[in-house]
């Protein structure tokens, strides 16, 4: 399998303050991998730092050996690595079905001018993101709210539809934040398939978790921070015997770690 | 639900009305100094198209009478000084305001709120003293004497008469501005309800997610405000050829606030709010010219009371709040 | 050069306190004062018509012109925006009906005072005249009296209960109240000080340059642009947006004279540069 990511000592302080010091690692391509640690590790930091929402003060990203770190957030969503959020983000004055629509951006073939003019191009464009949508959202279950407002949905479809955005994108690495987030066991065990799935599709996954079990049963592989270091990098048994792991997480009051 | 059917059919009722029903009510009732009046209305509107297009990405644009004066002033010069056709004047107008707006609007788009407004508050200040010190503009003297638009003649017929030999040239001036507004409005309906309108929206709710699924929202801002810019110099472009003259104070900042204040008015989310904006507070300016020294007292007292009782917009009361806010 | 670092101070005092005014009503109510340049119109003329026609004590004038625009300030806060602000969908509301207030005040300055140019009779005679610089007293009094009231004013700010309780709700709105801040009647204040600011520079520049209804407007402009340099909602920020435009503007007038009117062409020019790279101004908070 060829390394699709590569996180190369990636380090970014905010003013006196380190948040992520030095990380190394690397993603497969077609695996999902997690990133775990408890909270303040610099996770969020760190997504937000390979999805080039921030400038790493140090160190580097590369896409297929391609240096995609410091580049504009719209392009490096080109290069086929985006991003999904933590706060369930959407856009909340469209329709579920507008939503992923409109997320079919990096596929138009057609021009802005061509889409005012409804050039040919533009029609055949706009019948292929509608094809494209209706088919994403049957696949993440979303078919039948499609026309439903996008704020007025509850959080489980929220969270499908920000997957959705993202799988629009035709994305080679996703990168999921906190996808479990705030789940019962049974939405949780739908969420995992849904993960699954898409990796069946072809995407690679990088995600942040917090949700112990959820990661323990999805990951291929995990890297653990703490304190904006990387403390250990494995397979889940690896990580869930490896004593380091145990320690951060019993020095901090929340977690479990799923044993 | 508006299908385009009705939405067809009520472009060409207006298109009736306009150019049917209304010149017989001046040609009836003998006023025809309305001409002006709604020539003016309609190319106040298409400069505050451009500031509601603003809006549709999120910014407060105070800055358009800047462009009106340097379309304008393109216009004047061009026809003065080289002897152009004005109608060929007009898109070169519009053409370099939207080239200048891409230069002012690559470092100010960024900024939001009111800091962008201000800084479009002062473009038009500056604007104004740039007419009084660049040298081709003849400085506080201005241009005058500018001969109304000739004719447009294609393949030998001519399609425009040469607006010199005209005996009514008032009511020509309202069809061609009555022209200008509807193809304005036309493209900026077209753009708003075609993908590039769904991606401004995008980047109106979520300019981070609009980013991350690969919008470049700085560039998408710097076309919208081209456009916008565009519009403003068209509008100020034929204004002058009505005025036959342009001088540096022919739009100043209070037409700035005026085109923001159209769009609010008739309502930021209707695509025609600014023609009803336009058309209330001018008539309603123009109306109170009988109140003498009252007249900007009262005006102002009448705004501040439709602002409190409709924040939202004259439109607000007779449709339900549609797209784009 | 000493003569163009002076004036430049003399201009700066002035226009920071002016930019204050700007500056507090925007940290606390996000409202873009349109009106701020009326109401320095408005505190000149009735420095004007209590000085000036009534023959009382400049003093006097001053307070009087504070008074009625704080008086001002406070009727607008609590008849207007507060009933916008609660209203409406979108918060750009408040600048469509400051745009209003502003339109307003030129009616009623229009109505009351006329277009002429009105001036008073100077508050000190003579003119301080030293090989390296000359400054007429009355310019070095207004001065003085300027940075006084800076510095009281931020002194105000800093140690007194209603400055305390108006630097938090402009730091956190929610948790201010929370902390059992009055918003209402704090914006109310705000409102009325930042106003008041305005109209007693405006009685401190009669006294030297005079006052005419029409620079209205441009004031305001001027005022933005402080704001624009310094930074919006920061007491320092406008503090150095004024004293920076103030700098500015007299060295401009000196250095580009031979050129006419670019200077504020050239200082916006520079502005936009300036943006590009640091777009909230000097200290300015983000907006949103």
């Amino acid at each position: 399998m060829a390394e699709l990511l590569e996180v190369k000592g990636l380090t970014k302080r905010f003013g006196g303050l380190v948040a992520v010091n030095g990380i190394s690692f690397s993603v497969q391509e077609g695996e999902i991998l997690s990133v775990i640690g408890p909270n303040g590790a610099g996770k969020s930091t760190l997504f937000k730092l390979i999805a080039s929402f921030l400038r790493p003060s140090d160190g580097e990203v590369l896409f297929r050996g391609a240096r995609i770190s410091g580049l504009a957030p719209h392009i490096v969503a080109r290069t086929g690595v985006v991003r999904t959020f933590q706060e369930t983000t959407i856009f909340k004055g469209m329709s579920v079905r507008d939503n992923v629509i409109t997320a079919h951006h990096l596929r138009s073939r057609a021009t802005l001018l061509g889409f005012f003019l409804a050039s040919r191009r533009a029609q055949a464009d706009e019948r292929d993101f509608a094809r494209s949508a209706d088919e994403i959202l049957d696949f993440l279950g979303l078919g039948t709210i499609a026309g439903e407002l996008a704020s007025t949905l509850p959080q489980g479809h929220l969270r499908a539809l920000g997957i959705a955005i993202g799988l629009a994108t035709s994305p080679k690495v996703l990168l999921l934040d906190e996808p479990f987030a705030g789940m019962n066991h049974g939405e949780t065990r739908r969420a995992v398939e849904l993960v699954r799935a898409v990796r069946g599709r072809g995407v690679t996954i990088l995600l942040v978790e917090h949700d112990m079990p959820a990661v323990m049963k999805i990951s291929d592989r995990i890297v653990v921070l703490n304190f904006g270091e990387k403390i250990a990098e494995g397979t889940p048994t690896e990580i869930q015997a490896n004593p380091r792991v145990i320690e951060a997480y019993l020095g901090s009051a929340d977690e479990s770690i799923g044993l | 639900m508006t299908t385009p059917t009705s939405k067809l059919a009520a472009l060409a009722l207006f298109l009736l009305f306009a150019f049917l029903v209304v010149p017989w009510l001046i040609a009836v009732s003998g006023r025809s100094d309305l001409y002006y009046t709604l020539t003016s209305v309609a190319l106040l509107s298409i400069a505050s198209a451009g500031v509601w297009l603003t809006f549709y990405i999120g910014r407060i644009n105070i800055g358009q009478g800047a462009y009106a004066l340097l379309g304008g002033y393109v216009s004047a010069i061009l026809v003065t000084a080289y002897g152009l056709s004005f109608w060929l004047t007009l898109p070169i107008a519009g053409l370099f305001c939207a080239g200048v707006s891409i230069l002012i609007g690559w470092p100010i788009l960024r900024l939001r709120g009111v800091y962008f407004a201000m800084v479009t508050l002062v473009l038009t200040e500056v604007a104004r003293l740039a007419a009084l010190a660049a040298p081709l503009t003849n400085g506080a003297k201005g241009i005058t004497d500018i001969p109304p638009p000739g004719p447009i003649r294609l393949f030998g017929l001519t399609l425009v008469p040469d607006f010199a030999t005209l005996a009514n040239p008032r009511q020509a001036f309202y069809f061609a501005a009555v022209v200008l507004m509807v193809l304005a409005f036309a493209g900026v309906y077209r753009l708003v309800h075609s993908r590039i309108g769904q991606l401004c929206q995008s980047l109106q709710q979520n300019e981070e997610l609009a980013s991350s699924i690969g919008v470049n929202i700085a560039a998408l801002r710097i076309i919208a405000y081209a456009i916008s810019s565009f519009l403003g110099g068209i509008g100020g472009a034929m204004f002058v050829a009505i005025a036959q003259s342009i001088y540096p104070s022919s739009f100043a900042v209070t037409d700035s606030v005026n085109f923001m204040l159209n769009c609010f008015l008739g309502g930021l989310g209707y695509v025609v709010g600014p023609i009803v904006g336009t058309l209330v507070l001018y008539f309603g300016w123009d109306l109170l010219f009988k109140t003498g020294q009252f007249q900007l007292l009262i005006y102002s007292m009448i705004l501040i009371a439709l602002i409190l009782v409709l924040p939202n917009g004259i439109l607000s009361l007779v449709a339900p709040r549609r797209k784009g806010s | 050069m000493t003569q163009i670092i002076v004036n430049g101070l003399y201009l700066g005092a002035q226009y920071a306190l002016i930019a204050l005014g700007l500056t507090l009503i925007f940290a606390l109510m996000n409202v873009l004062n349109f009106a701020h340049g009326q109401m320095f119109v408005l505190g000149g003329f009735t420095t004007y018509t209590v000085y000036g026609r009534l023959h009382l004590p400049f003093a006097v004038a001053l307070v009087a012109s504070g008074l009625t625009l704080a008086v001002v300030g406070a009727l607008f806060e609590r008849l207007l925006f507060r009933t916008v602000i609660r209203r409406s969908f979108r918060e750009e509301s408040t600048m469509l009906l400051a745009a209003g207030t502003a339109f307003f005040l030129d009616a009623v300055i229009l109505l009351l005072f006329g277009e002429k140019q009105r001036g008073v009779p100077k508050i000190v005679s003579g003119v301080l005249n030293t090989d390296w610089l000359i400054i007429p007293y009355d310019k070095i009094a207004v001065g003085i009296i300027a940075v006084l009231l800076i510095a009281g004013f931020m002194a105000f700010m800093q140690f007194s209960r209603p400055g305390r309780a108006m630097r938090a709700l402009a730091q956190d709105r929610v948790a201010a109240q929370l902390m059992g801040v009055n918003v209402d009647r704090y914006s109310m204040i705000g409102f009325a000080l930042g106003a008041m600011l305005a109209g007693v520079v405006g009685g401190l520049l009669v006294a030297i340059t005079g006052v005419n209804s029409g620079i209205g407007g441009p004031i305001s402009i001027k005022a933005f642009l402080m704001v624009m340099i310094g930074g919006a909602g920061v007491v320092g920020g406008a503090i150095a947006g004024g004293f920076i435009l103030g700098m500015l503007e007299s060295v401009g007038l000196s250095v580009l004279h031979a050129y006419g009117d670019i200077t504020y062409l050239v200082i916006f020019a520079a502005l936009m540069v300036f943006l590009s790279i640091r777009p909230n101004g000097l200290m300015g908070k983000p907006w949103g």
